[in-house]
């Protein structure tokens, strides 16, 4: 006969209530909460490269270039970023900063007044100091590229992550004319393989909402573009937390240093356990 | 001239208790020699504690509050040297904090760590708890971005739901119309001093009173019960240098994982710094989706749960206030768990779950199915106080060894 005080009822009914507490957790994740990228769907992912010099390099004078225009940086200063991108300040202050009344100590407050720009556009346009980090990296790489001619609107431009965002499409010049497009896929059978009909054919129906970008209206191909707002958002990332890189270099020494405090500590410890074991 | 140190100090000891104090509560202060690693979260809530202290002071330095604060914290953290590591010291201490709390409150639960004659002990914890929920939620006012604005916006229209003062309370408590830098300079003020100093001399009253009945242990066993003939306890050691020792390993995994934190994730995935946050506050603007920081969420959840703004708000306050009448609630004759019945261990777990999920509801936006998921884990949170009084009385317990 078995005895029921030899059963693991501890271990058994611990196991039990893990499985239950994994059910309602799975029972609670849903779908989530929208699309980050809104209509676009998921954001495109973006890798930043904070020690890439060249792309930090080339994103500030894109950024100083089309974007600082209409918005500021105005918790960062001018020879902070020269320094920390290894720009000479001579050359810096020669080819990208355009207002001489600006010393190299100021922060990078912008060329508009809040109050002229939100009469002009509606809303003052947000200074970028913190945009990757309020909204990510991803987000602002997707949204730069995700422009399309929209009639209806004011500047003739929608965006897909952003609907409705008031802000013109500044690079459009770059990039060229960018359309929203319908176009054919196949339909995906229930089998999970693209539906046929009797002759062999693929059954396809028109999906629409793709980017397409008129060939020849910009200065850009796509894949130069696409670069381009990468070393954008790459700039803007270091903006937004330009300490980063220093923080990490310090951050391996001082957990190696609780490492070996940790190692130490236990060992010392154990050696004055034998006291009373 | 060794001679005169001995002089100074025998004059100095003569009237002030240095000796004296030094061999009761660490030299000669006995501990339990079997302990397990649960019983390390109140020496890491000493360390934390003198973190957000010592890191406080220092934001003060460079913090200014009012309406100028979200500029503030941006020019510590970039014009400052080593600003940022201050910073991200005291978020990263704050949520850890709040971890190594609820461990140790759970702790607590786990191996009756309330029971006679530790009453007092748990009740100044429970205060201490309670203090810092205030502390934290005033210092996440400071930084002025938008979840600060918009959390204390519904955390203050919380007293506007108390009948006949509540209007007037929202007013008095903000100093203004609306919330505003006038209300940011009241709660800096309350935030570095007022509570600080309230929870400073709770933790040496909460360790004053532990010294006093001495720490428990895992098994549940009264070591004061066998003694030898100076009145010691045999199973124990002396609190230097066996359980500093102990403690500084502990002390080094948590602070591999703090400094891992702080420099590598200090965002903690949105989850301690909130994302929303790097926004500067916005009256005209509320944001999408408002969710308070995680240490709070099962509370919000709780206040979500009853659909009553001022039933929602009893609930919350009901959910903190009952850990204090835990000594009461629980009738068992032993203490830890190992020697409790089944029913005991079922409830605790349920307590745990239902507490987490509470915690994972609190951070995301309502749906009709998360609703009903909110209100059966409150019903199982308050359940697992109040029937406590039946499940410990009838269950049948195991005997407790003498010894530890």
């Amino acid at each position: 006969m078995i005895s029921i005080k030899k059963l693991p009822i501890k271990q058994v009914s611990m196991q039990g209530f893990l499985f239950l507490f994994i059910f309602f957790i799975y029972f609670n994740l849903e779908a989530a909460e929208g699309a980050p990228c809104k209509d676009y769907g998921e954001c495109d992912e973006f890798k930043h490269s904070l020690k890439d010099m060249s792309s930090l390099q080339s994103g500030a004078s894109t950024f100083l270039t089309y974007c600082y225009g209409c918005h500021s940086l105005e918790y960062s200063r001018w020879n902070r970023v020269a320094k920390d991108l290894q720009i000479p300040e001579e050359i810096f202050f020669d080819n990208l900063i355009f207002d001489p009344s600006i010393k190299p100590g100021d922060l990078m407050a912008g060329s508009m007044s809040k109050e002229e720009s939100a009469e002009w556009f509606g809303v003052a346009p947000p200074d970028l100091t913190l945009v990757t980090r309020l909204h990510g990296s991803d987000w602002v790489y997707t949204y730069l590229r995700t422009f399309y001619e929209d009639s209806s609107k004011q500047y003739g431009v929608n965006n897909l992550v952003y609907p409705g965002a008031a802000m013109p499409n500044v690079l459009a010049a770059l990039q060229g004319n960018q359309q929203l497009t319908c176009k054919q896929v196949p339909i995906i059978a229930n089998n999970g393989g693209e539906k046929r009909d009797n002759s062999g054919n693929p059954v396809t129906k028109e999906k629409c909402g793709f980017l397409n970008v008129e060939e020849g209206t910009g200065s850009l191909n796509q894949e130069e573009f696409d670069l381009l707002i990468y070393d954008l958002t790459n700039f803007l990332t270091y903006v937004g937390d330009p300490d980063k890189v220093e923080r990490e270099r310090i951050g391996w020494y001082v957990v190696f240093f609780f490492i070996i405090f940790t190692t130490l500590s236990s060992l010392l410890y154990r050696e004055y356990q034998k006291d009373y074991h | 001239m060794a001679d005169n140190i001995a002089k100074v100090f025998n004059w100095v000891n003569h009237r002030l208790p240095i000796q004296n104090t030094y061999e009761r509560h660490l030299s000669k202060h006995p501990v339990p020699k079997k302990v397990n690693f649960w019983y390390l979260f109140g020496a890491l809530a000493a360390v934390v504690l003198i973190i957000q202290i010592v890191s406080g002071i220092w934001l003060i330095m460079l913090y200014t509050p009012g309406e100028a604060a979200f500029s503030s914290i941006e020019y510590m953290m970039r014009d400052v040297d080593y600003g940022w590591a201050i910073r991200y010291m005291h978020t990263t201490g704050a949520s850890m904090f709040f971890a190594v709390v609820y461990l140790h409150m759970f702790r607590g639960l786990l191996y009756g760590s309330y029971q006679k004659p530790k009453e007092l002990v748990w009740i100044f914890g429970c205060t201490i708890y309670l203090a810092m929920m205030a502390e934290g939620f005033l210092g996440y006012v400071l930084p002025y971005g938008q979840m600060s604005y918009w959390g204390a916006q519904v955390i203050i229209s919380l007293f506007g739901a108390l009948p006949y003062i509540g209007e007037s309370l929202e007013l008095w408590i903000r100093g203004d119309y609306y919330i505003s830098g006038i209300t940011v300079n009241r709660f800096f003020a309350l935030h570095v001093v007022a509570l600080p100093l309230v929870l400073i001399a709770l933790v040496f009253l909460h360790l004053i009173a532990l010294h006093e009945v001495g720490a428990g242990n895992p098994e549940g066993v009264d070591i004061e019960a066998h003694t030898d003939e100076d009145g010691v306890p045999l199973d124990s050691v002396p609190f230097f240098p066996y359980k500093v020792l102990n403690a500084l390993v502990g002390i080094g995994v948590f602070m591999t994982v703090f400094a891992i934190i702080m420099f590598f994730f200090p965002e903690g995935g949105g989850y301690f710094i909130e994302y929303a946050n790097y926004e500067e506050a916005n009256p005209l603007v509320t944001p999408d989706h408002i969710a308070p920081v995680w240490y709070y969420s099962p509370y919000y959840s709780i206040l979500r749960a009853v659909p009553d703004k001022l039933g929602g708000f009893a609930a919350m306050g009901a959910a903190v206030a009952i850990f204090f009448v835990v000594p009461w609630l629980d009738r068992s004759k032993v203490a830890s768990i190992r020697y409790k019945g089944i029913l005991s261990k079922i409830a605790l777990v349920l307590f745990g779950i239902s507490f987490l999920t509470l915690g994972y509801l609190g951070t995301v936006s309502v749906t009709e199915h998360r609703k009903t998921m909110g209100v059966i884990c409150t019903f199982i949170y308050f359940s697992y106080f109040l029937l406590m009084p039946i499940y410990t009385s009838i269950e049948k317990t195991k005997p407790v060894p003498d010894r530890l």
